[in-house]
């Protein structure tokens, strides 16, 4: 049975039918990276995706072109959400594909560069529909060698400014891509309420606006389009940081079809849906609006897309509940001041254990600390963890919440594991992953 | 105390001052000391907001009322501040923030008024009296507080930096930061470094960090360089208050703890 409402999804595509010589490179390159993977697993060292993707790119340096080439795509990027989004979108395609649900591929490991999703296409040579979380920096190359059908584009916020030393940079190689591809580009979901991500999204040749109640307008001062200083009308619930229009060129926030409403989802025609999620947080909503917009221009119907998203508890281990030490951990992933800003509301244990690292990963400046208002936790215990301890410790202190330092990951879940249980707990990139391990859960 | 310091006591207090000027406050009046933070929707991109609540902390701790004023673009800069703040942020928000700035005022009056400027990297930077932006290298125009100028160096600074700064007493100490511009800068004969560099590039990989001039600083490490550094950071309270400062207690041991810590990364990564 598929649910597919119109002939959408039901149009199969072709992924690309080589040239012997491609074919027979790709294939090897395929079974080397496979035993590379198979190897890194072996050896306890993760799930193998970047190694396989490594090896492929290496042995067949076009794998990632190959790979995309001929599918039907549907790419999700931002600087946050990227992989709860493209968790849900792919829920909601399998949802409506029903009995054919073999048709999709999805890197959901989270592995999200070149080779992270030439590795996820290579392991489903027939799967003709692909839901990608693409990397801000792949996006390019995607649109280029792809040709997705529908691209959501997230947010734009700071981050790993050690290396994105200008976020507008990134916008803008999204535009060009979009402006080269024109009539082919693909169909943009775009957050509206993010300047840079509407300025972006204005070269394609359909745009979807959500309008997604965000947060965090720290990033967007100033108009992308001509650097004037962009006016905003005063907060109100439905528009947390106020509408933002340029008063120097013609850039302003578009009306949105989707729209974030309290815990509700506002659909183009009106209705207000309760998406009633299994992950939490208010962004958590935003992503899901951004994933119904997309999910609709492959006539997947709101009501499919939200029962399927009702099967995404703990994409790639984000939001997920472990036992470390002996202690019940429901574990966040943040990696930058916005995500931060998102997730520690979100936190309801005392004490609480928050684990900082600052490896590439991670970015190696965690100034940003300065900019999450950790004043929030004022009556809370809070146990400061990671190799960046300190720098959250003396945060801390100016904020005036009580914690305490215990560096090693293992010792820090041990020191709560006799309080109340589940312990709420926010990493950074590289202690996350670290934690999964240790929970068992990669 | 940060773990390479000289002195067992530091900011020793002045002996010919009356005894209770060591202590608090704002002389004169019972207003709170007022810290200008400028901007930072602008130049506020690397955390630099943090240079203010350290300061004011700090403050505090010692019993002196202070509040942070923030200022954002299309208000009032307040004449009456008693330390101005500028932080690190992109190309264009540095000219809007000299624009805004220059036809203001009010900035240019606190300082005259006796003020303290402490400035962060791009912050630093529109200081000076030139700086470039853009991959063109256009010249612009910046406050002329700080006899520098900025133009795009050969490579981009990126990295954890340690200097040596010799306080107000002569002894020296450590500052750590983590330092991350595309422009390099040049001090003219006004201005004199804030600092010896140990690690990484500062000013221009010339060994010298920030500039001093008066009572206006310019640094270019993150960290925020205040919170990494509380010594530097009573400096400018000294100097802007006009007292001495007896050393505080709290926060203390983590402080030395995460300066330990940096600078023995540092040594280890170069």
């Amino acid at each position: 049975m598929t649910l597919v409402t119109d002939s959408e999804l039901s149009r199969r595509a072709a992924p690309a039918d080589l040239a012997s010589t491609e074919r027979v490179r790709l294939r090897a390159a395929t079974w080397i990276g496979d035993v590379a993977a198979w190897a890194s697993r072996r050896l306890g060292r993760g799930s193998g995706a970047s190694i396989r993707g490594q090896v492929m790119t290496k042995l067949a340096p076009d794998a990632f072109g190959q790979l995309v080439r001929g599918r039907r795509i549907a790419s999700v990027t931002g600087t946050n959400g990227k992989t709860t989004t493209t968790h849900l979108l792919a829920a909601a395609v399998r949802e409506a594909l029903g009995g054919d649900a073999r048709r999709l591929v999805t890197n959901a490991d989270g592995a999200n560069l070149h080779y992270g999703i030439a590795s996820a296409l290579s392991t489903a040579p027939r799967a003709d529909i692909a839901v990608l979380e693409t990397d801000e920096r792949v996006v390019k190359d995607l649109i280029a060698k792809g040709r997705p059908e529908v691209l959501v584009l997230l947010n734009f916020s700071r981050d790993q400014l050690d290396r994105n030393h200008e976020i507008k940079f990134l916008g803008r190689s999204w535009r060009e891509a979009l402006e080269a591809a024109g009539e082919d580009g693909p169909v943009v979901v775009a957050n509206s309420d993010d300047p840079l991500v509407t300025w972006a999204a204005q070269k394609a040749p359909k745009v979807v606006w959500v309008d997604t109640a965000s947060t965090w307008s720290a990033d967007a001062a100033l108009c992308p389009n001509c650097g004037g200083m962009l006016d905003r009308t005063e907060r109100s619930a439905e528009h947390p940081t106020g509408a933002w229009d340029c008063p120097d060129c013609e850039l302003t926030e578009p009306q949105a079809s989707y729209a974030v409403i309290g815990d509700q989802i506002r659909l183009p025609d009106g209705r207000l849906v309760d998406p009633q999620l299994k992950v939490p947080g208010k962004f958590n909503i935003a992503n899901a609006a951004c994933a119904l917009g997309a999910a609709a221009e492959w006539g997947i119907d709101a009501d499919t897309a939200l029962t399927g998203f009702r099967t995404v508890s703990a994409p790639a281990g984000r939001f997920s509940t472990a036992t470390i030490e002996g202690a019940t951990v429901r574990l966040v992933l943040s990696k930058n001041p916005a995500g931060w800003s998102e997730s520690l509301p979100l936190l309801v244990s005392d004490p609480v254990v928050l684990a900082i690292d600052s490896v590439a990963a991670d970015g190696k400046d965690v100034s940003w600390l300065w900019d999450v208002e950790f004043e929030q936790l004022a009556g809370r215990h809070v146990i400061c963890t990671g190799p960046r301890a300190y720098d959250l410790a003396v945060r801390l202190s100016y904020a005036e919440v009580d914690h305490e330092i215990i560096l090693d990951l293992g010792q820090a879940l041990h020191r709560v594991a006799d309080g109340p249980q589940p312990v709420d707990l926010i990493a950074t990139y590289t202690p996350f992953q670290k934690l999964l391990k240790m929970g068992g859960l990669r | 105390m940060s773990p390479d310091e000289s002195p067992a006591v530091p900011t020793p207090a002045d002996a010919d001052r009356p005894e209770d000027a060591a202590l608090p406050s704002n002389p004169a009046t019972d207003k709170p000391v007022k810290i200008v933070l400028i901007y930072q929707s602008l130049l506020g991109i690397y955390g630099d907001q943090g240079n203010a609540k350290v300061l004011r902390k700090r403050l505090e701790w010692r019993g002196i009322p202070a509040e942070v004023v923030l200022v954002e673009p299309g208000e009032p800069v307040p004449s009456d501040g008693s330390v101005y703040l500028l932080g690190g942020g992109e190309d264009n928000a540095q000219t809007t923030a000299v624009r805004l700035l220059k036809a203001d005022g009010g900035l240019f009056e606190g300082l005259a008024g006796g003020a303290v400027l402490f400035a962060v990297c791009a912050g630093y930077q529109i200081c000076g009296k030139t700086f470039t932006i853009g991959e063109n290298d256009a010249v612009r125009e910046g406050l002329g507080l700080l006899d520098v100028t900025t133009v795009r160096g050969p490579e981009r600074a990126v990295g954890e930096i340690l200097t040596r700064w010799t306080k107000p007493d002569g002894t020296t100490s450590l500052i750590s930061g983590f330092e991350n511009h595309g422009g390099w800068t040049t001090l003219g004969p006004e201005a004199t470094p804030l600092a010896r560099v140990e690690s990484g590039i500062g000013n221009a990989g010339d060994g010298t960090e920030g500039a001093v001039q008066g009572k206006v600083i310019g640094t270019y490490p993150h960290g925020p360089v205040l919170a990494r550094n509380p010594e530097l950071a009573d400096h400018v309270l000294s100097l802007a208050l006009d007292v001495e400062l007896a050393p505080l207690p709290q926060v203390q041991d983590e402080h030395d703890g995460l300066r330990r810590e940096r600078a023995d990364f540092v040594r280890r990564h170069r």
